[in-house]
């Protein structure tokens, strides 16, 4: 059984979108701009124009953290959230009331409601449509025109993440939390 | 007949000859009907039915569109009808605090007011739950899914399971008041508040175990949940007897409410010590997702109602009497509740007010700055309804039980 | 934060074009739609997106046309039904990705505003109404016409079988050729208009000019570049997308951006330079002048490819294009061009980015030949980290037997323009000159294919007017854009990914050659655009031979000489004879004949094919992949060939600098309180062809006008509210987004919003059309749009 995660060399990313539009399209997600499971951030520029500062005007793209210890499997009542085998933070739409406390305690805004099932949901790391195939890239990872994503085993020493992580530094979000994010942003 | 069934006969007997003895008045519709035709009467009649009313077109509303019916949003989950949930449990608690003060820990002066306000708090916690019945989800699968797969580091699961034990701990507790067996309803009321004490902290616990949430997180909430629940009890309280007695206070209620108008200034002070000191330890170090919202709620009106109405006001009728003026704290305890419901409104929507993604997601709109919300029509129709029913409730059950003190 | 798009209105689909004998659109999620409309049609699928499964699916290579680029692809087809496109490995120029509109090609081929049958109209141009009819009524139509407009057979009669009287103008794609071969070749019209002259053909032209090639780059290699108003982050060009964003912000590559406006580029660029909009020439001569002057240029690789080098190098230094004068023209400070230029020489593979685009000024083809020789002075052409000529594949071209029309008369779209060129001509002079009477013969039929000349050609208003003016407007495409209203006869065609196209080759560093094939059969009662062809082709065949019959003089000679049918059959009358053989048949006969049967395999297994492609592919990281091995890309292929034409004696010829020359005329200047409309691309949006496009609405709902935020707050306006532009040719409407990004002076919006058709659910009504306001301006050389030399006004509605 492997310890999912996903390194991300964000200084790669464009803003392009073609992760957002994969992932709705793999895992039949509703459209909707609440609706999405993964998005790019991005900050105006600072400054006043011509003097405008470059390294502030940064792309950053994010989701689900698959955390190790994860705030929404802690609060949820009826362990609807659950990690699988995989380490992948799962929801079960049979379980989930939709008493919204995840959505309130994740702190990286990873959770929305899926309004066909009237349940939370949620990036999956494709585990249900690609890796259930047997394929070993997420959607995210497969389409982005400039390879920002690596999807991989953590627990696999030869794997291409855990070769990232070792020989490059980085970083992760909102680590004081404590929530042991699994998605790593290289430096 | 085999040993089983007789069994579970003779258990079925001895459950109907037990609920035999339950005084109750035997009353028909035209009973309920039969009030006194004041205008203030007829005008809190009328009140009710539009309430009950609205409750029926806002249930209907979200049976047919779901969630979409509701304001609430992907970065605002708990809207409205959170905040009148909360209302009406801390209504409740406060009302357990009050009523266990009497017949719990034996202060005579108290006893007066035991079983109406155990009433009361059954009906109030009922009220809450009308409400957030059509705020959950899948209130079906909570109820089977809390018992086979709980989550036992949930807040919530905790808070649900609590308020429910503890409901039927109010209702075994009044029971027995109703039967006049003070010794009975001693235990159950002392398990009943120690029960409902836990549920509400752990009420506050679901926020203050929100470790994303540096405003809420903490111990404060969990705390003063025990302290604003008592503060409303007293609210309660004196609107109950305010109009029990039309506001001519025979002598006993008169000495009880003075006390317990002296209780509330004490209680309210702390209060706002409380509070105070929160405000100052969020702002102070400018600490982002703390200090930021802290100054920004310092902005928003919804604070500064729950201060005045909530806090303030019954303080200087309480302070300017000296505690004498019950007349009075009856009409600041009305307008206490209303800042009391804007204390749960601000507890709720403030939790929630700073995005927790702090970056744009598309080029073309503004920098998230704080997050919005607006009650819509569909949840201020079902909180005013859970309002209905609980007066409803109320008025029924002064019909159907005796809510007085019996007489020694 | 609001929902923009309600999910509502993607429920809902009904389309309010009027249409009679059929239902236009029916709802994506129509109760129990799950048939296409006619029998046999493949199914369309219940929602929006659909999620994908882990059973039984088929992975189809197609070729992505949501834009040039023809990234290839697999389309997982599952129970009839494509519910996801993944990348394919295998083509070196799409690196192995799908871009975000490349994901959406699902929402296109199922949008429920395709056009299904073939239509014909019945009410007014521009109205809207349409009846439903047969296809062999329609090409019926198209032949003799209806009481409401006249067919081709008349026209042709009339005009006495002059082939000039038809014009055509087609969209880039696979399938563009066998149009031209339609209606080019086999219909005998000369008048024809294509993408290239609102898009890149200066660019491409100034660069083919001087250096023989518009080449590719070798980022891998590079260290420093510059990069003019090319915003790769944002208008996606495969290959280069991919790799320059790899290397910049410290990781080997120094990448300073130019461009007026701070765009995504910009964002990943390690340094960013506004300049003055149509001003980069000045710009480019004053680096080439501080090189001169510094001597800093590779000397004798100059003098060993350069032709008028010696010439030009005098002609810079004598003109003083110094950095001080260049800073007021282009706003660069003049310290920063010192910098730049000496950086360029200094670095080991510098680039200065060739750019592909619609132009700025009419000085754009003097830019790019500036920019072509400066990158030349650092010798960095046709070698690792450089300009890349490399060995691009030619497949053997195909013959069309193309009938000799005696009575057409030659093009006359020449007003104006010094390389008029022989095929694609320049838009704008030629519609404006049919407006104006300026053509020497009645121009009455307009074919049109996959082309939207009302959103992307300068000044919509005149464009309305020109396909009014038409006596016959024919209209091929899939959805029914703003210039489909104005046509007589709509044809519907396949989208690309129901069909298969003719192979092509792509590619210079690593050249492969790409098919697409069809992931499912045509929808509704659509029609693969070769089989379209083939059967206008040959319904127009024999009675249009009787018209040539009745005026060709030498027509007539040789029916004396050889007889009728032989005439009809050897000399290319038989207009279907192009098309006979099916697509896929006719690309498995040319890659054979190259290739090898081997190689057809390959290609029709996995789309891509190029020589030693089972030896050299490799799987490098779950990312990447190695398409050529280093030691056989085709960095170095010119050698001693390789020439830099400084000096281009031909255009003095015909009244163009021969060198690039700075002219006062073109400063920017913009009056007080007017700005300046700049044009440019978002990452999610092709231009006017995706807007009604459901997912990609999901993530731009409409485009807004940038403004500068100090100037907006001081005109009152903030964000979202609604603006009005006026420019001397129209007048717009959208909202505002007020931001520092852009100049205090300059404006912009995202092309290709502002739709008038009502077919077009999500795409009616929505935003502001760019082309209504834009001057039909053009450059000298071919007459193309220049797109930033409008000023408009803008004031708060």
């Amino acid at each position: 059984m492997a310890r999912y995660g996903m390194a991300l060399d964000y200084k790669n990313c464009i803003n392009c979108k073609a992760c957002e539009v994969a992932c709705k399209e793999e895992n039949g997600v509703l459209l909707g701009a609440d609706k999405h499971r993964i998005w790019v951030g991005s900050n105006n520029p600072e400054g006043v124009w011509p003097n405008l500062d470059i390294a502030s005007a940064s792309f950053l793209p994010s989701q689900c953290q698959h955390c190790e210890q994860a705030p929404c499997e802690e609060v949820c009542p009826t362990h609807a959230t659950y990690y699988d085998e995989n380490g992948v933070v799962r929801v079960d739409s049979d379980k989930c009331i939709l008493c919204s406390y995840c959505m309130n305690a994740c702190p990286y805004d990873a959770r929305y409601v899926d309004d066909r099932t009237v349940t939370v949901d949620k990036c999956t790391f494709c585990s249900d449509t690609r890796l259930a195939r047997g394929e070993t890239t997420t959607a995210c990872q497969n389409t982005c025109p400039t390879k920002v994503r690596t999807f991989g085993d953590l627990d696999d020493p030869e794997s291409e993440i855990s070769i990232l992580l070792k020989t490059r530094d980085h970083f992760s979000l909102k680590a004081h939390l404590g929530t042991k994010p699994k998605l790593f942003y290289l430096t | 007949m085999t040993e089983e069934a007789a069994k579970q006969e003779g258990f079925v007997e001895k459950a109907k000859a037990f609920l035999a003895t339950i005084p109750y008045n035997k009353i028909s519709v035209k009973d309920i009907l039969n009030y006194e035709k004041t205008p203030v009467n007829n005008f809190i009649a009328l009140l009710t039915v539009l309430f009950l009313a609205f409750f029926v077109i806002g249930v209907g509303n979200y049976l047919i569109h779901g969630h979409e019916a509701y304001g609430v949003t992907r970065e605002h989950p708990w809207g409205l009808l959170i905040a009148v949930y909360i209302f009406f449990v801390v209504s409740s608690t406060g009302l357990c605090i009050v009523g266990s003060l009497g017949d719990v820990f034996g202060f005579k002066d108290y006893e007066m007011i035991s079983k109406r306000a155990i009433f009361g708090s059954i009906v109030t916690i009922l009220s809450g739950f009308a409400v957030i019945a059509f705020e959950i989800g899948h209130p079906i699968r909570m109820m089977i899914w809390n018992v086979l797969t709980p989550g036992l580091r949930s807040a919530i699961w905790w808070m649900g399971t609590l308020y429910g034990l503890y409901l039927t701990f109010m209702i075994i507790e009044f029971v027995f008041l109703l039967k006049h067996d003070m010794k009975r309803a001693k235990t159950f009321g002392l398990i009943g508040l120690l029960v409902g004490l836990a549920a509400h902290s752990n009420l506050g616990g679901v926020f203050g175990f929100l470790n994303a949430r540096p405003i809420s997180n903490g111990v404060f909430y969990p705390t003063y949940f025990i302290l604003t629940a008592f503060i409303t009890g007293i609210y309660i309280a004196f609107i109950m007897m305010g109009f029990r007695y039309r506001l001519k206070f025979p002598e006993n209620a008169r000495v009880m409410l003075v006390n317990l108008a002296k209780i509330q200034g004490l209680l309210i002070a702390i209060l706002m010590f409380f509070e105070t000191w929160k405000m100052m330890t969020a702002i102070y170090g400018g600490v982002p997702g703390r200090s930021d919202v802290a100054i920004h709620i310092l902005t928003t009106w919804p604070f500064w109602a729950e201060v005045a109405f909530g806090m303030l006001i019954p303080f200087i009728v309480i302070l300017k009497s000296k505690g004498q003026d019950i007349v009075g704290m009856f009409w600041a305890s009305l307008i206490g509740m209303v800042g009391i419901f804007f204390m749960r409104y601000d507890l709720v929507h403030d939790t929630q007010l700073k995005p927790l993604q702090m970056m744009k997601i598309r080029e073309y709109q503004l920098p998230p700055e704080w997050v919005h919300y607006t009650p819509s029509v569909t949840e201020i129709m079902i909180s005013l309804g859970g309002l209905g029913i609980c007066i409803l409730l109320y008025y029924v059950g002064t019909k159907l039980f005796n809510l007085d003190a019996d007489a020694h | 934060m609001e929902v923009e798009v309600s999910r509502r209105k993607f429920l809902q689909g009904t389309v309010a074009m009027t249409v009679v004998g059929g239902v236009a659109g029916t709802g994506l999620l129509s109760a129990g739609h799950g048939e296409g409309e006619a029998p046999g049609s493949p199914r369309l699928p219940k929602s929006v997106t659909t999620k994908t499964g882990t059973g039984k699916a088929e992975e189809i290579p197609f070729l992505c046309g949501m834009c040039v680029n023809k990234c290839a692809g697999f389309a997982r087809v599952e129970d009839g039904i494509i519910t996801k496109l993944n990348p394919n490995p295998y083509f070196p120029k799409s690196r192995n990705m799908l871009c975000p509109r490349g994901n959406a090609g699902i929402q296109t081929t199922y949008d429920p505003d395709r056009l299904k049958y073939p239509m014909i109209r019945i009410g007014k141009r521009g109205e809207g109404k349409f009846k439903r009819v047969s296809w062999e009524e329609a090409y019926d139509a198209i032949l003799n016409g209806t009481d409401k407009f006249k067919g081709l057979a008349q026209i042709l009669d009339e005009e006495k079988d002059n082939r000039s009287t038809i014009a055509y103008c087609n969209g880039e794609g696979l399938s563009k050729e066998g149009f031209e071969d339609l209606v080019g070749k086999k219909l005998g019209s000369p008048n024809y208009v294509d993408e290239v002259s609102i898009c890149l053909e200066t660019a491409g032209g100034g660069f083919f000019a001087t250096l023989g090639v518009y080449p590719e780059i070798d980022f891998e290699h590079a260290d420093y570049m510059i990069i003019l108003g090319a915003n790769r982050a944002e208008a996606i060009i495969t290959p280069d997308t991919m790799d320059m964003f790899k290397q910049t912000k410290g990781r080997g590559l120094k990448m300073v951006c130019i461009d007026p406006r701070f765009t995504n580029t910009a964002a990943k660029a390690d340094k960013w330079l506004p300049v003055n909009p149509g001003t980069d020439l000045a710009y480019v001569l004053a680096m080439t002048w501080v090189v001169f002057n510094e001597n800093l240029q590779n000397e004798a690789y100059m003098k060993k490819h350069g032709v008028g080098y010696e010439e030009y190098k005098q002609h810079i230094l004598s003109h003083k294009y110094t950095p001080e004068w260049a800073e007021p023209i282009c706003g660069i400070k003049a310290k920063d061009i010192y910098e730049m230029a000496r950086e360029f020489m200094n670095a080991e593979h510098p680039i200065i980015y060739p750019g592909r685009r619609s132009i700025f000024s009419p000085n754009d083809y003097q830019l790019r030949r500036a920019m072509a020789i400066f990158q030349a002075l650092s010798g960095n052409l046709d070698q690792k980290g450089g300009y890349i000529y490399g060995n691009p594949i030619m497949l053997p071209p195909e013959y069309v037997n193309a009938p000799i029309y005696d009575q057409a008369k030659p093009r006359f779209d020449t007003e104006g323009i010094a390389f008029p060129t022989l095929k694609s001509g320049s838009w704008i002079v030629f519609r404006n000159m049919v407006l104006e009477g300026k053509n020497p013969y009645p121009v009455r039929v307009m074919f049109m294919r996959k082309h939207n000349p009302m959103m992307s050609v300068p000044n919509t208003a005149k464009t309305r007017q020109f396909l009014e003016k038409m006596d016959l407007n024919v209209m091929i495409d899939i959805l029914p854009s703003d210039t489909a209203m104005y046509a007589d006869v709509i044809l519907p065609e396949a989208s690309y990914l129901e069909r298969t196209s003719p192979v092509k080759a792509y590619g210079f560093l690593e050249p492969a050659i790409v098919q697409r094939k069809a992931a499912i059969e045509p929808l509704y009662e659509t029609k693969v655009p070769e089989q379209i062809y083939k059967e206008l082709a040959e319904k127009l065949a024999k009675p249009l031979f009787e018209i040539s019959k009745k005026y060709d003089k030498d027509l007539q000679e040789q029916i004396k000489l050889r007889g009728e049918e032989k005439v009809f059959k050897e000399d290319g009358y038989d207009l279907a004879d192009a098309w006979e053989m099916p697509v896929h048949e006719k690309n498995r006969e040319i890659v054979e004949k190259v290739y090898g049967k081997k190689a057809w395999e390959i290609l029709d297994e996995r789309g891509v094919y190029y020589p030693h492609m089972e030896e050299y592919h490799k799987q490098l990281d779950p990312n990447d992949y190695q398409y050529y091995p280093k030691s056989k890309r085709f960095y170095s292929t010119q050698g001693d060939k390789l020439r830099v034409i400084c000096k281009y004696d031909n255009l003095a010829k015909r009244g163009i600098d021969a060198m690039p020359t700075w002219h006062d005329e073109w400063k920017f200047s913009v009056p007080e309180g007017k700005f300046r409309l700049i044009t440019g691309r978002h990452a999610q949006y092709t231009q006017s062809g995706t807007t009604n496009n459901a997912m990609l609405r999901d993530l731009i709902p409409t485009n807004y006008l940038w403004i500068n935020q100090r100037v907006a707050d001081k005109m009152g306006i903030a964000f979202g509210d609604m603006v009005e532009v006026k420019s001397e040719v129209g007048t717009v409407r959208l909202k505002a987004y007020p931001t520092e990004k852009i100049a205090p002076n300059q404006t912009f919006m995202l092309h290709g919003f502002g739709s008038e058709s009502k077919g077009l659910e999500l795409a009616y009504g929505n935003g502001a059309n760019d082309a209504v306001i834009i001057k039909d301006d053009i450059e000298p050389v071919f007459g193309a749009a220049v797109m930033h030399s409008t000023n408009v006004e803008i004031r708060r509605v």
